[in-house]
């Protein structure tokens, strides 16, 4: 059969704006963690204060940063697996100006104030409005995409896809449910624990159907691609899938564990949360054992070493967010660095992990060139790796110690640490460390940044793909 | 993919699946009705239980505790300090060392019937804010604490809001805030709107986001502690 004419400058534009918002999602995050050490990188202008530049920071990092990738890697790979191409390229065009658009007006309107402070929704209901009409201008492309396939059988990977498709917008509606009272200011139409527990309801399936199903996706499309390997068991796929969606919406309200939500809400949470781990290290196993029928490859190759710690803090963290939402342990965690902690080794590890992949992989083929310096690549992942450990057990240590002193009592059952600013005192030496991981982190990905410019400016030089089955010649 | 060297049995759901995968729709379909079960299971129960009621002595806030609460969303101090008390010795002993609130310090659900939105909070940085009315009831304290975090406490982390002392509330959008919320069930009547007016004249964010912090916990504090 004939290749049809797949669109790369779609796909193009969203690699692009994925490292856009990843730097600002960076420098803001490193910047902030700062501010915890330091107050006075907060200066005395109300755009730069803590409080402000968070949710800047979890923005761009989620939505901006993450969904960019998987947007690229949905533009670039859907076609491909279903051998037509894309339905329209218009409204591939309107969904991704509509986004840009997006993203541009929360980043100036997160810090100048205006938010609707739900977690990942703090956006206000016109740039919501936005967000349901690229949603569906998206939604109508794919669908129709898929109507129209050449092949018959979905790939496991558009299954991923589907879901995070279908989840989305009954969640983000569901949610943000709001009445306006002003152009950039609305009151949430559900109070007190309603509110929180259709908050979480979303929160919590932000994580899965943004930063879980999208990106094990991503794991199912780039690994067989990339190794030339077939996945190691569809069986595995089949159950894990089903599982993973089903489950993980029941989760939420272990985000609420000792709260007024009822008691039934709260065991539900906490059961299901534990009932995860299941189905989350079945798509862990199946990517390990894929990776190990090319397990020489791993020394040489960095994209797949990405991949490798990818997988091993996307099975560290569903194994620590399940403990966590045991209430006992959750008793402890709660509220602590140690959440920072849980929340980071998925988001660096796992997620921008799988985004690395996805740039190391797609930025060659889109501008048909050799990746600049394989090298880079590899100091790259170093100094990413380190960044997270250090990010990681630093939150640990300090998340743990900080929930134990919150609850220290001396013999006579008087609190040890009466006063909040002692306890602060001493987080400090972990938070300055945190920030230290971050600043690794960053300068592993400037270094990639560089590394895809100069890849990039060599455009059209030409670009053969490396068959990872195999042996390579060794590099000098 | 290549085919495997080894034939194998197809178990059942391989079969379905195989079936499933290659009618797209059918698919789409079973993928929702899947994702729907656990929140139909979680979040038609709390409208069927009817709206929390307000506990005996919550009061809405006033016009200026409201534009308090407008700043305090607007600078994110919820990403820093909790409004939940969990039911721990350790954490009611923290909050309510004098038992102001009764013999069960920890939040109930009445206390929250008027937050649109919720605002617990997910990260506890500084203290917790619940019963901030009678932890500190100075608005002084309150004050310098905004203008300069280091000078009130010299180990706090907070950032300072020289900010809020020199801009002052949007009365506009403060009324227009009492009136979205009796949209959504808070009891304000118009009187009290048409009031509000002159209760925020001349007033700053700063004199606004004290109020809010002084009205946290207010009206939960035990009868008999309050006619002490």
């Amino acid at each position: 059969m004939q290749q049809p004419e797949y669109d790369n400058s779609i796909v193009r534009g969203w690699v692009i704006s994925a490292i856009v918002w990843a730097a600002a999602a960076l420098l803001v995050g490193v910047l902030i963690a700062f501010q915890m050490v330091f107050p006075e990188l907060n200066t005395s202008l109300p755009y730069f204060s803590f409080g402000r530049l968070r949710p800047l920071h979890t923005n761009a990092a989620i939505f901006g940063f993450t969904l960019s990738l998987v947007f690229a890697t949905m533009y670039y790979a859907v076609p491909r697996l279903l051998k037509t191409p894309l339905w329209s390229p218009v409204l591939s065009r309107v969904h991704f100006w509509a986004y840009i658009l997006t993203i541009i007006s929360a980043a100036i309107t997160l810090p100048a104030g205006y938010t609707q402070s739900k977690e990942y929704a703090e956006l206000e209901w016109p740039i919501d409005i936005l967000i349901a009409l690229w949603w569906v201008v998206m939604c109508i492309n794919f669908f129709m995409t898929i109507a129209k396939r050449n092949e018959k059988h979905l790939y496991v990977a558009i299954w991923f896809w589907i879901a995070t498709l279908v989840t989305i917008p009954i969640l983000y509606i569901v949610n943000n449910l709001a009445i306006p009272a002003g152009l950039l200011k609305s009151f949430s139409v559900y109070s007190g624990v309603t509110d929180a527990n259709i908050q979480w309801w979303y929160g919590h399936n932000a994580v899965a159907f943004v930063l879980t199903t999208p990106i094990l996706g991503m794991m199912y499309y780039y690994l067989p691609k990339h190794t030339r390997l077939p996945i190691f068991s569809h069986r595995i796929s089949i159950i894990h899938f089903w599982s993973l969606i089903f489950i993980y919406i029941w989760a939420g309200p272990h985000h609420l564990l000792y709260s007024p939500v009822p008691g039934w809400a709260q065991t539900l949470g906490m059961v299901f949360s534990v009932a995860l781990i299941a189905p989350s290290w079945g798509g862990m196993l199946n990517g390990f054992l894929t990776l190990t029928q090319a397990k020489e490859k791993l020394r040489t190759d960095a994209t797949l070493k990405f991949i490798l710690v990818a997988l091993t803090f996307y099975g560290m963290s569903t194994f620590e967010g399940p403990m966590m939402s045991i209430r006992a342990v959750n008793a402890i965690s709660h509220n602590t660095d140690w959440t920072i902690g849980h929340v980071h080794s998925g988001a660096l590890g796992w997620v921008a992990g799988m985004c690395f992949v996805a740039l190391y992989y797609l930025v060659p083929r889109l501008w048909n060139a050799k990746l600049y310096s394989e090298r880079l690549a590899e100091v790259h992942f170093w100094l990413a790796t380190a960044g997270i450990l250090f990010y990681v057990v630093s939150m640990w240590i300090g998340g743990v110690a900080e929930g134990l002193m919150w609850r220290a009592v001396d013999a006579m059952g008087e609190l040890q640490y009466q006063t909040w600013a002692e306890i602060i005192d001493q987080l400090k030496i972990y938070r300055f460390f945190r920030g230290l991981g971050g600043l690794l982190f960053l300068s592993g990905f400037l270094v990639m940044c560089y590394n895809l410019v100069k890849t990039i400016r060599a455009s059209g030089e030409g670009f053969e793909p490396v068959d990872l089955r195999e042996a390579q010649p060794a590099r000098a | 993919m290549s085919e495997s060297k080894i034939p194998k049995e197809l178990t059942v759901y391989e079969k379905l699946s195989a079936k499933l995968d290659s009618k797209a729709l059918r698919f789409t379909i079973f993928t929702t009705i899947a994702i729907l079960i656990g929140g139909l299971v979680e979040i038609p129960p709390f409208f069927m239980m009817g709206q929390v009621q307000p506990t005996d002595q919550q009061k809405p806030y006033s016009a200026l505790e409201l534009a308090g609460r407008n700043v305090y969303q607007q600078e994110g101090c919820f990403y820093c300090h909790t409004q939940l008390i969990r039911p721990f010795k350790w954490e009611t002993d923290r909050w309510d060392k004098a038992r102001q609130y009764g013999p069960e310090p920890y939040s109930k659900a009445g206390e929250f019937a008027y937050d649109h939105p919720f605002l617990w909070g997910s990260k506890r940085t500084g203290p917790d804010l619940s019963h901030e009315s009678t932890i500190r009831p100075s608005a002084a304290w309150h004050y310098d604490h905004l203008r300069n975090p280091r000078a009130a406490v010299s180990q706090s982390i907070m950032p300072a809001y020289p900010w809020l002392e020199k801009t002052p509330i949007d009365v506009a959008e403060t009324l227009a805030s009492m009136r979205a919320l009796s949209v959504v069930g808070v009891p304000y009547s118009d009187a009290q709107i048409s009031a509000a007016e002159s209760e925020l004249a001349g007033k700053t964010q700063a004199d606004a986001l004290v109020a809010y912090l002084l009205k946290l916990g207010r009206d939960s504090v035990a009868p008999q502690a309050a006619s002490r």
